[in-house]
């Protein structure tokens, strides 16, 4: 049965409580004039400094990579792919074909099954996330690319920033230290 | 040569033109363009934001303003097959003039030589004219033959119907206190700090919340209100037209303030009208400008603190409470005249 309508009754303030409402409301409001809590982030100025474990752009270890193929038959967002690679084995010193896995930032969703699932921690991820290709072909990697660090260029030219939750203030910008540390 | 050049400032100093155009029109509009920057940046202040800013970083995004003018002034007009051609157009133009010329009515000092119009009914004539702009935003809605076009011209029909009495009723209080419609006279009563403010707060304020309620600013934007009525009786305008009618709003709010700052807030008192055209005319008309503008800066605060009313609970505070509240002020100034405090 759908619910019934119902008749609500809001009881009509009093002309003095309402008049305390809008002084308190306007003291509130003057309070944050003189003392502004801006949370904006200035973009391109400063940017938000992420920690260690923030599922950003992934990077391969080729060399702790054992073909197992794991990360491209977890990918939900079918980005990853198994290329073939020609190399010699180091103990026959014969030639024979190796599949390593490349990466499309097209369809990657940064969900980080690929890292997760890897049984020899041949992927890992580098804590940012705002890389600007200039065109499609330049976000699929190759195997050479994929196993750089993306350069990371609003590092070099902003500031770096964190967000905290202050049990007073609510949310806080603050600066941090371009490597590690936090600083006021 | 230099007679010509004589006959120009004298055509320029003629105190109706000069009233007219540079205080009616130009100041107004310097005033209303550094107050909407204003209540940007102050909406963004006390909401935790920055506001405009990238435009011009060094002086506080100061140029944005520009910058939307630009861009209002070169859009295309457009003027939709449905409308009523001849209503549509000229609705925003005449509410435009209509809400600049109270400014005639208003002295900017007490020397007679400078006065546009004779200043013995000041008062009435100034709040007459204040009243015709609005009739003209339910024309426009009217024209606009869009739906919400004319539901917001009803609402601000309906404002009027609750606002004016206010508004009106509660600047007159200033008669009461002093048994004259003059305005000059008006100010020469408050020499010496005795500004109705401090006499008669009530009528202030019941004036204020009217002229807040008259010129749709926050929390009473109810006719112009986003989320119900896109633009109010504006809907169908765009580009320059769209522009006028907003400016003519804050333009018209700027000359409630003049007349706020004349009635209530000492007119150009502590500055006394001296001689010749600078102190004369110009110093008087600059504090009265300042004043104004301050109570222009508390108008657009509320931009940042309030959400807006209903219709409903806007009608209702208007009869409510604020209409016992100005009767009372009205009162308080007959006494205060009875008495021989003023
Ligand atoms: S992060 Fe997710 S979507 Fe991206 S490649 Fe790895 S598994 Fe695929
Ligand atoms: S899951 Fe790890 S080891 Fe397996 S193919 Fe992918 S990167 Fe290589």
């Amino acid at each position: 049965m759908p619910p019934r309508p119902v008749e609500k009754h809001v009881h009509p303030r009093g002309i003095f409580s309402r008049f305390k409402g809008n002084l308190e409301a306007i003291a509130i409001g003057v309070k944050y004039f003189f003392d502004p809590k801006r949370s904006t982030l200035i973009y391109p100025k400063e940017y938000i400094k992420l920690r260690e474990g923030y599922r950003g752009f992934i990077v391969l270890v080729k060399n702790k990579c054992i073909s197992c193929s794991s990360c491209a038959r977890i990918c939900p967002a079918a980005a990853m792919k198994m290329v073939k690679v020609p190399v010699t084995d180091p103990k026959t010193g014969k030639q024979r074909i190796k599949k390593f896995p490349v990466i499309n930032y097209n369809r990657c969703i940064f969900c980080g099954y690929c890292v997760d699932v890897c049984p020899t921690e041949a992927l890992y991820h580098v804590p940012y996330h705002d890389i600007v290709y200039e065109s499609m072909e330049e976000a699929v990697t190759d195997l050479e690319s994929f196993q750089k660090e993306p350069e990371y260029k609003t590092a070099k030219e902003g500031l770096p920033v964190r967000y905290i939750v202050d049990e007073v203030k609510g949310l806080v910008k603050i600066r941090v230290k371009k490597e590690g540390g936090e600083k006021k | 040569m230099t007679g010509w050049v004589e006959a120009i400032i004298k055509i320029i100093e003629w105190p109706p033109l000069w009233q007219l155009v540079v205080l009616g029109l130009i100041a107004p509009l310097a005033v209303v363009i550094y107050i909407l920057w204003f209540e940007r940046k102050t909406a963004a202040r006390v909401q935790r934001r920055i506001g405009p800013y990238h435009v011009s970083p060094r002086i506080a995004g100061g140029l944005q303003l520009l910058a939307d003018l630009i861009r209002y002034s070169f859009q295309e007009v457009i003027i939709p097959k449905t409308v009523d051609k001849a209503a549509f157009i000229s609705a925003p133009l005449i509410a435009l003039i209509l809400s600049i010329l109270p400014v005639v009515a208003i002295p900017f000092t007490d020397v007679p030589k400078w006065f546009p119009l004779p200043m013995d009914y000041s008062l009435i004539l100034a709040l007459a004219l204040v009243t015709l702009s609005p009739l003209f935003i339910i024309v426009a809605g009217w024209a606009s033959n869009n739906k919400f076009a004319i539901i917001g011209g009803m609402r601000e029909a309906y404002l009027i119907v609750s606002y004016e009495i206010i508004a009106i009723l509660s600047f007159l209080a200033a008669t009461a206190m002093t048994g004259t419609y003059n305005l000059v006279d008006i100010v020469h009563a408050q020499t010496g700090w005795k500004w109705f403010i401090v006499l008669n707060p009530l009528a202030f304020f019941t004036a204020f919340v009217g002229v807040l309620l008259s010129t749709s600013g926050f929390p009473f934007e109810i006719a112009e209100s986003e989320h119900e009525v896109v633009a109010g009786a504006f809907t169908e305008y765009s580009g320059l037209m769209y522009g006028i009618n907003m400016g003519a709003a804050y333009l018209k709010r700027m000359i409630y303030s003049l007349l706020l700052t004349v009635v209530f807030l000492g007119g150009w008192y502590p500055l006394k009208p001296g001689e010749g055209f600078i102190w004369g005319y110009l110093a008087p008309s600059i504090v009265i400008f300042i004043k104004a503008t301050i109570l222009m800066m508390i108008f657009s605060f509320f931009r940042a603190v309030y959400g807006r009313y209903r219709l409903d609970q806007a009608i209702e505070i208007a009869w409510k409470i604020l209409f016992p509240l100005t009767v009372i002020a009205f009162g308080l100034g007959l006494l205060e005249a009875y008495y021989g405090i003023i």
